[in-house]
């Protein structure tokens, strides 16, 4: 996924920065991490300094942008087949 | 140069504080590619210089300027042109001494001078844009200084082995540090200005913040981030609003402190930002949204237990990557497949600094698959009287199902039990019963264990799983 950002150069980066970041306090794997973050990962600075309020709406708007984790439609995956099935065995099991 | 030079005294009658900005950018915009060397000149001295921009800014008409800000103006060009010498060289290489670290050195004098004249009160507070070209391009300036020597030195250790190799390793931000010690003097600049609103460089404050961000981020120096942060709330009160800024400035500021917040693990002031940064940014700027995406989504999936729908991470690819096969598996409470996906983006996840906080979904995970446990589980037989709607569902439910429920979707696709989740065949009953202990103790499901019966009793009337329906 990121391999074209695991050039040689950064590789000793992510090791040098740990070593010399120890003491920040950060869990490890967020140091780990930080290590690797370049400036192709800044957040950019934007062409203008100011706009409206419509150039902020994406086409569609900014509804239905978030959803519940759950699905209750797909109870008939297969997943949930083989749910049933293995409950109907616990079942049997319970009677035998 | 004539151009250049009008385009100062322009700005300087007109009190324009973004075009005196422009001038002073040590950079080509678009529309004038070749801009930085017509401002090159190596044959002429700063005498020279400095005599042509006094004239610029001095006998002009409309162009009423004091002495003291003529020769401070005066001084913040001169250094200037010297700068421009030096980048242009850089750039091309074109020196056999030539290096970014020389043009930074050269940029950090312009910066100085710019420093001394709000220090000593000569410039006004409309010219601070010019600060934030200073700060930023001595910034920009840092980076491609510190990337140059780890690459000679990177070439010299090769050489000289091991010893080296550790001191070039220190090292290796030295001038980005240094930059950023020079951007946090403008941030005090900025703040302690007690002159009233509307002529005070407070209005620069957000602009250096963002800048000091940036900055620590990439030397991954959080905690001085944290400071900023304290130092802004201290002094917020005589702030002007921050909606009162450029949007521009919001949402990097914004989409910044979310991600601070983030990594406090306050998730509930990180969405606040985040959902306010994604608001705020201008439509195009796919990056930046994909960026502030980033820690939103994570960030919803521990506030809300909820998921990007596919219509928001549609326009990004690798968001879609990263995301959409772990939200599969939490909706299936597949909990195989939630490991294995968490395994899968590991890499990415950890540099993003998102995958502690993404782990957390494999609770949700769980809470799915126990809830559909209780779903197929179906209803209590119809008593007397009773109508379809007025049935309740079985709420009784042995420890067993949930233990088949779970050895079911620890399953990977290949039939491989997942080492990252539990010995599907052997999952004892104590583990399962851990696991519901957890899911009740963490609100996600309501109701106790009844040890005695082998059965997990479920709150009835639609709260069994609160806040799922059921």
């Amino acid at each position: 996924m990121s391999a074209s950002a695991q050039g040689s150069s950064e590789t000793t980066k992510a090791v040098t920065d740990d070593t010399q970041y120890d003491q920040s306090g950060a869990p490890k794997d967020q140091q780990k991490a930080a290590a690797e973050l370049g400036e192709d990962d800044e957040f950019e600075d934007f062409p203008a300094e100011d706009w409206a309020k419509e150039d902020t709406e994406l086409p569609g708007g900014n509804q239905h942008l978030w959803e519940e984790s759950w699905d209750d439609d797909d109870t008939s995956d297969d997943f949930s087949a083989q749910l049933k099935e293995e409950l109907k065995k616990v079942e049997a099991n319970k009677r035998s | 140069m004539d151009a250049h030079l009008s385009q100062i005294r322009e700005a300087l009658r007109s009190q324009d504080g973004y075009a005196l900005a422009a001038a002073l950018t040590p950079a080509a915009p678009a529309n004038d590619p070749t801009r930085l060397h017509t401002l090159y000149r190596d044959d002429i001295t700063l005498n020279a210089v400095q005599a042509e921009i006094r004239h610029a800014v001095t006998y002009h008409d409309g162009v009423k300027l004091s002495k003291a800000e003529r020769t401070a103006w005066t001084e913040v060009f001169g250094n200037h042109w010297k700068a421009i010498v030096e980048i242009v060289n850089a750039e091309q290489g074109r020196e056999r001494d030539s290096s970014w670290t020389k043009a930074f050195e050269a940029w950090k004098e312009v910066l100085n001078a710019l420093i001394r004249g709000y220090q000593t009160s000569v410039f006004e507070a409309w010219s601070i844009p010019c600060l934030y070209v200073g700060g930023n391009y001595l910034r920009k300036f840092a980076i491609k200084a510190d990337k140059q020597a780890e690459i000679q030195q990177g070439s010299v250790t090769f050489n000289a082995g091991f010893q080296d190799d550790i001191v070039g390793a220190l090292d290796q931000h030295e001038t980005l540090e240094e930059a950023g010690r020079q951007i946090n003097r403008i941030y005090t600049l900025c703040i302690t200005d007690r002159a009233p609103l509307e002529e005070s460089r407070k209005w620069g404050v957000y602009y250096v913040t963002n800048l000091l961000f940036k900055t620590y981020f990439m030397l991954n120096r959080i905690s001085l981030c944290k400071n900023v942060m304290r130092s802004l709330q201290t002094t917020e009160p005589d702030l002007p609003p921050l909606d009162a800024f450029p949007k521009s400035q919001q949402v990097t500021f914004k989409y910044y402190a979310g991600v601070i917040y983030f990594l406090e693990e306050d998730y509930a002031k990180a969405e606040q930002y985040l959902t306010s940064a994604y608001e705020l940014c201008h439509k195009d700027a796919q990056r930046n949204r994909e960026l502030i995406l980033t820690y939103l989504v994570p960030c919803h999936l521990v506030t809300t237990h909820t998921l990007p729908t596919p219509a928001l991470l549609a326009p990004y690819p690798r968001l879609q990557a990263l995301f959409t096969p772990l939200s599969r598996a939490i909706k299936r409470g597949d909990l195989g497949a939630f490991d294995a996906a968490l395994t899968a983006g590991e890499e990415e996840f950890i540099k993003r600094r998102i995958y502690l906080t993404l782990e957390r979904g494999r609770d949700i995970a769980l809470r799915n698959l126990f809830r559909k446990v209780f779903i197929v589980g179906g209803f209590e037989p119809l008593k007397e009287g009773q109508t379809e709607e007025q049935r309740i569902r079985r709420t009784r439910i042995p420890i067993e199902e949930f233990a088949a429920a779970v050895r079911l979707a620890s399953r990977v696709p290949g039939g491989e039990v997942n080492g990252g989740g539990f010995g599907a065949e052997e999952i004892e009953q104590d583990e399962v019963e851990c696991l519901l202990a957890n899911m009740i103790y963490k609100n996600l499901m309501k109701g106790y264990i009844s040890r005695e019966h082998g059965k997990v009793v479920l709150s009835k009337g639609g709260t069994a799983f609160p806040g799922t329906g059921v």
